[in-house]
């Protein structure tokens, strides 16, 4: 387990000691923030779009995290970070265990700072009371991070450099369109997770409930997906020559 | 005898399916790597080396043959915190200081935290970065990355130290200082095994080598064994002038030396025996030596003559 941890430590690490990071969610805020001013252009709907950009937003910074790490494994296998780490006691499913690991921290703590920020922001400009239901729109956002990191590890170390972001990419896109691509059941054997069980946007805007045994039993779903995709990750990279 | 590291029909191809090498990087290598040795391997570019330290450390999988690492195969876990590594290409985590990545590389050696602290310090003072403790990886020198990537292997105090070109990258001083670093971890018990294309390094630190060119092994032993005399030294102690000018006629050299004493070479090796007695007879004044190829002449010559097979 510490060995896992040693190498999330440096995931994270990594990726929230870049200034970039920081500026790219203050920009997020200021367009969270500018959803007060279509109040005009939405029919007085600028509270529910604030809501649904929010949790829009909130989507890709999760979706960038992930991203990070389709680039993240293959550049450290080509220059070598990843040998000299494979060289200490470390198995090759540690090492991508680890990687996964702290990818899901640090879009837990970039998600998270994102919601927390919606939550001040829509407090201050309509001076409400955050909705449960807009906290577990919000919370099944941050969980979704599992079962895409899963995916994001499982190209990673499958697919060359340049190919794993794309592909990753478009299994992400593919796994959000369940609705509109319900009938092309080959995506969804259970090759592709129906990342559609984590967006709740309609009913953070309009206040359904959302019972906790479902975000409970999507987050178990997320979390053997995940299990069966790092899985079959670590099954490929054991074999992989590393340079 | 005890070996450290052995090997047996190893051998790597590169590729798979349509996309395998017809060439073998590395074939049928067969080596024992006694316990207690400084080991050289080498060889030209693309001989072989490089592949074979990566097979040693489980990094690339062999196409057949096997390998054993301290007694275990090189795919097992827990060897490897008897062993330190140093990669040719020293990278590491650029974002990271060098006591961030060795706190890591501790924690990944399972090095206990009360022991961690003490420990990096030691290495840092070991291979002199202790005052770019926390200088970020990424704006560091060719030659400090070599250190840290040092410091990192010895950081476990293993008992198999295996460095794929350590020299490469450093001035003459940190050559130096590595040559040093590795005489010791010898006298602390270490066993080393390294790959370079310094020749003359080799030579002063490695009591066994091995060169391998095109993926096949040359030859392996002990190096005093496999360089052969190619003629005598005499040295003449000051006030026997009498005994120098009877020899000078045999001696393919002479050189009067500042304190008044005589070096007579001899490339002969019929003239053994003679000097043999002449030192028998004075043994006060006379010390003979075997001058031995030296490890340069004895690479190319090996070189060489697989080229023109």
């Amino acid at each position: 387990m510490s060995e896992i941890m040693a190498i999330a430590s440096g995931t994270w690490r990594k990726i929230l000691r870049m200034k970039v990071v920081y500026f790219l969610i203050a920009c997020v805020y200021v367009l969270i923030g500018s959803a007060y001013n279509y109040d005009v252009l939405s029919l007085q709907h600028h509270r529910d779009l604030m809501i649904d950009i929010s949790l829009v937003l909130n989507t890709v910074a999760a979706f960038i995290v992930v991203i990070s790490l389709t680039f993240d494994i293959p550049r450290e296998i080509r220059e070598g970070v990843a040998s000299t780490l494979l060289t200490k006691p470390l198995g090759r499913t540690q090492y991508v265990i680890g990687k996964a690991v702290g990818t899901i921290v640090t879009g837990v703590v970039i998600c998270g700072l994102v919601a927390l920020g919606f939550f001040v922001i829509f407090n201050l400009a309509f001076g409400e009371k955050i909705a449960l239901t807009m906290i577990q729109s919000h919370l099944l956002v941050i969980l979704s991070l599992v079962p895409m990191t899963a995916i994001g590890a499982f190209f990673a170390v499958v697919l060359p450099e340049m190919i794993a972001p794309i592909v990753t990419v478009v299994a992400v896109w593919f796994s959000y369109s369940t609705g509109v691509l319900s009938k092309a059941s080959i995506l969804y054997g259970g090759i592709l997770p129906d990342l559609d069980l984590f967006n709740f946007k309609s009913h953070a805007v309009y206040g359904g409930a959302i019972g906790w045994d479902y975000i409970g039993l999507v987050f178990v779903w997320g979390l053997i997906f995940s299990a069966f995709a790092i899985s079959a990750a670590s099954l490929v990279f054991n074999y992989k020559d590393i340079k | 005898m005890e070996y450290v590291i052995q090997t047996e029909n190893l051998t790597k191809y590169y590729g798979w399916l349509f996309w395998k090498k017809q060439e073998p990087s590395l074939e049928n290598l067969n080596i024992s790597i006694p316990k207690g040795s400084i080991f050289g391997f080498l060889g030209p570019n693309g001989a072989g080396k490089t592949t074979t330290i990566r097979l040693l450390m489980d990094l690339i999988k062999p196409s057949s043959g096997t390998a054993t690492v301290l007694g275990c195969p090189p795919d097992n876990i827990e060897i490897k915190q008897r062993i330190g590594f140093l990669p040719d290409t020293p990278a590491f985590s650029s974002y990271l200081s060098a006591y961030e990545f060795l706190d890591t590389c501790a924690k990944l050696l399972r090095i206990p935290s009360s022991e961690r602290r003490n420990r990096i310090e030691e290495v840092l003072e070991t291979v002199k970065m202790s005052k770019h403790a926390k200088g970020k990886l990424g704006t560091f020198s060719r030659g400090m990355l070599q250190r840290i990537g040092i410091a990192q292997a010895i950081l476990n105090k293993p008992e198999l130290l295996i460095l794929d070109e350590p020299l490469l990258g450093l001035d003459p001083y940190g050559r130096q200082e590595l040559k040093d670093i590795i005489l010791n971890q010898k006298r602390n018990g270490t066993n080393v095994f390294f790959s370079s294309h310094i020749l003359s390094d080799v030579e002063r630190i490695c009591d066994h080598i091995a060169i391998l060119n095109k993926g096949h092994l040359l030859c392996s032993g002990k190096l005093d064994d496999l360089l052969s005399a190619v003629g005598y030294r005499l040295h003449i102690k000051t006030g026997n002038d009498e005994l120098a000018k009877s020899l000078m006629d045999e001696a393919s050299g002479t050189m009067r030396l500042p304190d008044g004493g005589w070096e007579l070479t001899f490339s002969k090796t019929e003239s053994l025996p003679r000097l043999n007695d002449v030192q028998s007879k004075n043994r006060e004044t006379v010390t003979l030596t075997p001058m031995r190829e030296n490890l340069e002449d004895f690479f190319f010559r090996k070189i060489e003559n697989d080229d023109r097979k």
